[in-house]
């Protein structure tokens, strides 16, 4: 029988019991709608979760340290150190693309400003680490650059000034890179120059994760009554940074005063703190007599394209006495796994108990129609051609209600999304859909759909199949 | 050229078996007009569904142009009723949800091969046969609409789709009154002479099988040959003389057919 016969009988079939099929199909409807609507929601959480709180495709390498502990004292054992010769190691081990070293400014750090965001100024200090500005090439908008514009090997020749307004727009008028100046009597790091001849200078760049933006908005700023801030609002924003005052002690006698500019969020920015270009804290170690923290990395991000390779990777991490930081990615992702698999179980719970309704239905309209299937069986049709009309049948059936149900689904996404957008107050990481539907989820749907209305119409169309056109013809 | 030979058949009810054929053997030429007639239950249109390839759940064999319907697959078998044989039920058996257009071209829907004919020429075809059975006005009216004489004819056309060699027409004026019964067979007999179709009826009306070449009785599982018990078949030891009647058979059919 040909495709487009067998699709003309289905179609009438279908019309002719429209009514039998619409209620037979509403279980299917709700179960594909369970399905999409559950699995969507996996994986657009997944995404926030995986790829904006706890990538996983980076794993963060640290050294390994123990401490151990000896009644009332801590007793810190050796640590394997993160140094260039360990970075080209790590590169080394299968699967990985590219390495990024990070180094903390091990020197307390104070950063002032922000009347012109929030509407006064603030003084927090300043947790800070560098990063290679190579590793988040193309990361930037037009316009800003994360550069070591200080760096010996390719600084520009200083340009003397007094006033901010001589330099170059985006420079400010100071002293020299690394001018150590005293700090004044009460502690309170006021500018006191100690050179005169001061020099146009690039501010130093810095980044900032996409976490601290959310922290800000979702909590923060309600706390203290701050506007609202967003990324771009945030871009060009420049403050003081003083290197070697702190609140918490450990402040030195001469500090470093500069200024910085905010250029972009970077998922490899520093989760609390800001990020600049790898030679500033390298130099400013230095400069502050940590030298060893100059040739030393705290951390290296490990860059993973392949998530099946992550598991080998960190593997071979171990293997160089490394640790590989617990994110709380794997946790996150077996969480959203088993709501996931729980939800699925549900759907197929729902589809399954629909499909034999599906077997019931069909049941009754084969015993309906044998006297039809009689008169087809007497003009030509075999036993398959019954088959494949109650089969295909089914099929139809199942495409309907699966397109139904993947259409309650995404209203039903598209209701919660409203609400979360319109209802729910602002969080961290609030995503604008909490759905993701990627082409494969329509396609499973669709296919689970139809899969479970065939199996359910298997023994209706098999005993269809099988009965005798005599008999049925004969009224026996 | 259809030749029964030692067909059983029974029928199971519970634990009690009815057989109710008991071995019949018969020989129909190819063109012949034989009527089947006997009481109910006696198994004529047992008979007239097993030649037809709707019931294979006999013992004994039924060859059909040399060829045996039990060892016929089931596509086989299904293409041999698509093809050659057409079918005439006393409750007309209509699919009530087509037009009688659509009933009419149903065969070409399970029509196998290169030789299948399409959507457009089966539905030319059974216009042609609807204008020929008298309904060109009523070729998408659906059968709902019809009298019994009218869906009856629309019956034949649709047997008639395949052009095929036989017509089984199991009691064909039963639901008709006397009049269109009467226009029924005289189109039976008109197929017959004109086209050389093999027509077998099943009927319990004597006119009509006072109007057939041959009538074969069927009573207490047996067949007699007009109202004689008679041997039907001649023996298998006379296979020689069977083959010269058969070529007779065929000139007198295709006479009649001229």
């Amino acid at each position: 029988m040909r495709s487009a016969r067998l699709l003309a009988i289905v179609g009438r079939n279908l019309k002719r019991s429209r009514t039998h099929f619409l209620l037979a199909s509403i279980g299917i409807i709700v179960g594909i709608a369970t399905f999409f609507f559950f699995l969507s929601l996996g994986l657009g959480v997944r995404n926030v979760v995986l790829g904006k709180i706890f990538p996983l495709d980076k794993l963060e390498v640290i050294p390994k340290s123990l401490d151990v502990a000896l009644g009332p004292v801590m007793l810190p054992t050796g640590s394997d150190i993160i140094d260039d010769a360990m970075v080209a190691k790590i590169k080394e081990i299968p699967g990985v693309e590219t390495v990024y070293p990070k180094m903390k400014l091990t020197v307390p750090a104070v950063a002032t400003g922000g009347k012109s965001l929030m509407g006064a100024d603030i003084r927090a200090e300043l947790p800070a680490d560098g990063i290679d500005p190579d590793l988040v090439v193309g990361e930037l908008k037009p316009g800003f650059e994360f550069k070591d514009w200080d760096d010996p090997a390719n600084a520009a020749t200083p340009v003397a000034c007094q006033k901010d307004k001589e330099c170059a727009d985006d420079m400010y008028c100071g002293p020299p890179p690394m001018t150590r100046e005293a700090a004044d009597d009460d502690g309170k790091g006021t500018k006191l120059p100690k050179n005169e001849e001061k020099v146009c200078r690039h501010y130093i760049p810095i980044l900032v994760s996409n976490h601290i933006l959310e922290l800000y908005n979702g909590t923060l700023r309600r706390a203290h009554n701050f506007p609202k801030l967003n990324p771009d609002s945030v871009l060009g924003f420049k403050f003081d940074v003083e290197i070697g005052d702190s609140f918490m002690g450990g402040t030195k006698d001469e500090r470093i005063f500069e200024r910085a500019m905010m250029v972009g969020f970077s998922d490899k920015a520093i989760a609390l703190g800001v990020t600049m270009p790898i030679g500033y804290t390298r130099r400013l170690n230095v400069a502050f007599g940590a030298e060893d923290d100059a040739q030393r990395y705290h951390s290296v991000i490990v860059k993973v394209p392949i998530k099946d390779d992550v598991a080998r990777v960190a593997h071979g991490v171990e293997q160089l006495d490394l640790l590989v930081e617990d994110s709380g990615a794997e946790q996150a992702a077996l969480l959203i796994a088993v709501f996931m698999m729980v939800f699925g179980a549900v759907s197929a719970v729902i589809v399954g108990i629909a499909a034999v309704n599906i077997m019931h239905v069909f049941f009754m309209l084969v015993y309906e129609r044998q006297r039809d299937i009689g008169i087809m069986r007497a003009v030509g049709a075999s036993r398959g051609d019954i088959g494949k009309i109650i089969l295909g049948e089914a099929a139809a059936l199942g495409l309907l209600a699966g397109i139904a149900g993947v259409g309650l689904a995404l209203a039903a996404g598209s209701g919660f999304d409203s609400i979360s957008a319109n209802y729910v107050p602002d969080f961290p990481y609030k995503p604008t859909t909490y759905f993701e539907y990627p082409w494969w989820l329509f396609a499973s749907a669709l296919a689970y759909s139809v899969g479970f209305c065939v199996l359910g119409a298997f023994l209706p169309a098999r005993r269809a199949a099988r009965m005798e056109p005599a008999r049925v013809l004969s009224g026996q | 050229m259809i030749r029964v030979r030692g067909m059983r058949k029974s029928y199971r009810t519970g634990r009690v078996v009815n057989e109710v054929l008991h071995g019949v053997d018969l020989d129909i030429a190819d063109g012949d007009m034989v009527s089947i007639v006997g009481p109910s239950g006696s198994g004529k249109s047992t008979l007239l569904h097993a030649l037809g390839g709707l019931d294979r759940d006999y013992e004994g064999t039924i060859e059909v142009d040399g060829r045996d319907l039990h060892k016929l697959s089931d596509a086989d078998l299904s293409d041999y009723r698509n093809r050659h044989v057409g079918f005439i039920f006393q409750a007309f058996n209509l699919l009530e949800n087509m037009s009688c257009r659509d009933n009419v071209a149903l065969p070409a829907t399970f029509a196998r091969g290169q030789d299948a004919p399409a959507k457009d020429k089966a539905y030319a075809r059974a216009a042609e046969l609807l204008t020929r059975v008298g309904l060109q006005d009523k070729i998408l009216a659906s059968p709902n609409t019809l009298s019994g004489g009218q869906k009856q004819r629309v019956a034949i056309a649709r047997a008639l789709f395949s052009r095929p060699k036989m017509m089984l027409c199991d009691e064909p004026t039963g639901n008709l009154d006397t009049k269109t019964g009467a226009a029924v067979v005289d189109l039976f007999r008109q197929l017959n002479a004109e086209d050389g179709i093999t027509i077998l009826i099943v009927t319990h009306d004597p006119r009509i099988s006072a109007l057939t070449h041959r009538t074969v009785r069927v009573e207490d599982g047996q067949l007699h040959e007009n109202g004689e018990t008679a041997a039907l078949t001649k023996g298998d030891d006379a296979d020689e003389d069977d083959a010269a009647e058969e070529a007779d058979d065929d000139d007198d059919a295709q006479e009649a057919s001229e």
